[in-house]
């Protein structure tokens, strides 16, 4: 069995080594307990501040709750996720498709670098904040508004991560290649684009929270439909429960796109994870 | 046969006024067939930079290099390279990177991984085909790469510093794993190292270099007889082996002394 193992180092990792340890033990080891202990420890302490110190404008744990569940049945609601995901995802694709080549190509050709660095910058350190009512000046209220601005706040993020990405190829690599006759376009394809893949893997992530984060602020700031309208409407009728069962939501939304993007990663790149796998 | 000729290579200077260094000056050297060169020479001295460019890696200033009458213009099909950093693709498996340079000529991979395997098992790493690079140890990833380099069946096999980053016991595995693969299939290897040792263990002739400007001091015959690697340590103890380094360390150390008066000489004036 020892020596099984020894031979094949990688198939066996993951293999039940606790098994026959006491139950008690083993729960307290495992993640899912220790997340569902926390969770279980803020509600109680959120309930507990809102029975006694909380009024009107801090929703218990349970109201929230309830609150959360008439949600799924209320088709305001889920007109309002359609409206705002409906920017969210026009924007992060083109993000992707916009971003990710040109981040590439920035990577590996320097004039093109000197050309949209400046612009790339200004994106990255403007408070968003500042451009919303530019482009809506510009563009107006609409659905091409909200998808712009959504571009607008992740493509840089996509950008700078596809460039590093490429840049950090090993150049003896690049070396290697030449020296068995490779073409530009095998370069590419053979030892850019792989080379590459964390960290555009990584930008895609980034991109994705930026896109969310667009989303809801612009719908909060200026342009007031969508999930940031609702949460607009539930404040001004005081309707506390609802406006914070529509933040769990946004929140418990982003956690699941983050969470399948870093599924996705791990699918396509798995060598980046090299770290973790080898220190068992 | 490699025939290099009068060959000069400068590197630019950076900034202005800065002078650029001379990394080769005026080499001339024949290279047989089949033959074993070793090239030795401090850091510095444009080893890597004479192998890169046989490699046709970079471009030169003067001379020419010919390899069987023909001038080199570009990297070609009849030579491959070994690198002192490996420069294993970290997210191919073993067979993968085997046959890269196989799938970049052409070869379909249904046809490159049979020789691939063949390869892996000539450089001892059956059972490994499948593993990524990650997994490996030094010395093995540098197998990897010295069975990628003898995949695509080069004339030339060019090496530098192969063995430079891997520590002594698995160096010198490495050096008679090599020289009996070379004994077996023969193919002109120029050979690159810092090591006075390894240049005389595994070479028929050493080129010896000196730096600033980068050229040709010395080439030192080693008439020991072949095949080497089945008494490897024999030859390490051998009255020749110690005759050559000794002189090829006589050599080395005047430089150095040289380096030393030059430093001191514009302070004193």
């Amino acid at each position: 069995m020892s020596s099984a193992a020894d031979a094949q180092p990688l198939a066996s990792r993951g293999g039940r080594r606790d098994a026959g340890r006491p139950f008690v033990s083993r729960l307290l080891d495992s993640k899912l307990f220790l997340r569902l202990l926390t969770l279980g420890i803020v509600a109680a302490i959120w309930q507990w501040y809102a029975v006694t110190v909380g009024g009107l404008l801090i929703p218990t744990f349970d109201g929230t709750v309830v609150a959360f569940f008439e949600l799924f049945i209320d088709p305001e609601f889920w007109e309002a996720v359609w409206v705002s995901n409906q920017s969210m995802i026009i924007g992060f694709t083109v993000t992707v498709i916009l971003g990710i080549p040109l981040g590439l190509f920035m990577g590996r050709y320097r004039p093109a670098e000197a050309f949209t660095d400046v612009y790339i910058n200004i994106l990255l350190v403007t408070p968003m904040a500042a451009i919303i009512p530019l482009i809506i000046m510009a563009i107006g209220f609409g659905l091409n508004a909200r998808v712009l601005l959504v571009v607008l706040f992740a493509v840089p993020m996509v950008m700078v991560n596809c460039r590093a990405g490429v840049r950090q190829v090993d150049p003896t690599l690049i070396e290697m290649a030449q020296s068995f006759g490779a073409t530009e376009r095998s370069i590419w394809w053979r030892i850019l684009l792989p080379g590459a893949m964390p960290a555009v893997m990584t930008g895609i992530r980034i991109g994705l929270s930026r896109s969310l984060t667009a989303m809801i602020v612009i719908e909060l700031l200026l342009i007031a439909v969508g999930l940031g309208g609702l949460i607009i409407n539930y404040r001004g009728a005081f309707n506390a429960e609802g406006l914070y069962a529509v933040v769990v939501f946004v929140i418990i939304e982003a956690l699941l796109l983050i969470t399948v993007a870093r599924w996705v990663e791990r699918r396509l790149v798995p060598w980046a994870h090299e770290g973790a796998l080898s220190h068992d | 046969m490699i025939e290099i000729r009068g060959l000069s290579k400068s590197f630019a200077g950076r900034g202005r006024g800065r002078a650029g260094v001379k990394a080769l000056e005026d080499v001339n050297l024949t290279i047989d067939d089949d033959e074993f060169l070793t090239v030795l020479g401090p850091s510095g001295c444009g080893k890597t930079t004479l192998l890169r460019c046989i490699a046709g890696l970079v471009s030169w200033d003067e001379g020419e290099i010919l390899i069987d009458g023909k001038p080199v213009r570009g990297p070609g099909p009849e030579r491959a390279m070994v690198f002192q950093s490996i420069a294993l693709m970290p997210w191919a498996s073993v067979v993968r990177n085997v046959t890269f340079g196989l799938e970049l000529r052409g070869v379909s991979r249904s046809e490159a991984e049979p020789r691939a395997r063949e390869l892996i098992e000539l450089v001892g790493l059956s059972g490994f085909e499948a593993a990524m690079p990650f997994e490996l140890s030094g010395g093995m990833q540098q197998r990897v790469g010295l069975a990628r380099a003898l995949a695509v069946e080069p004339q030339v096999l060019l090496m530098d510093e192969p063995f430079g980053a891997l520590d002594e016991q698995t160096r010198r595995l490495l050096q008679e794993e090599l020289l009996q693969i070379w004994e077996h299939r023969r193919t002109t290897v120029v050979f690159i190292t810092h090591s006075m040792e390894e240049a005389v263990l595994l070479g028929d002739r050493v080129v010896l270099m000196s730096a600033r400007p980068g050229k040709i001091e010395e080439i030192v015959p080693v008439p020991m007889p072949r095949p080497r690697s089945d008494h490897l340590d024999t030859v390490e103890g051998s009255a020749d082996m110690h005759r050559i380094t000794t002189q090829l360390w006589t050599r080395l150390r005047s430089w150095q002394v040289d380096v030393g008066k030059a430093r001191k000489t514009p302070v004193a004036s």
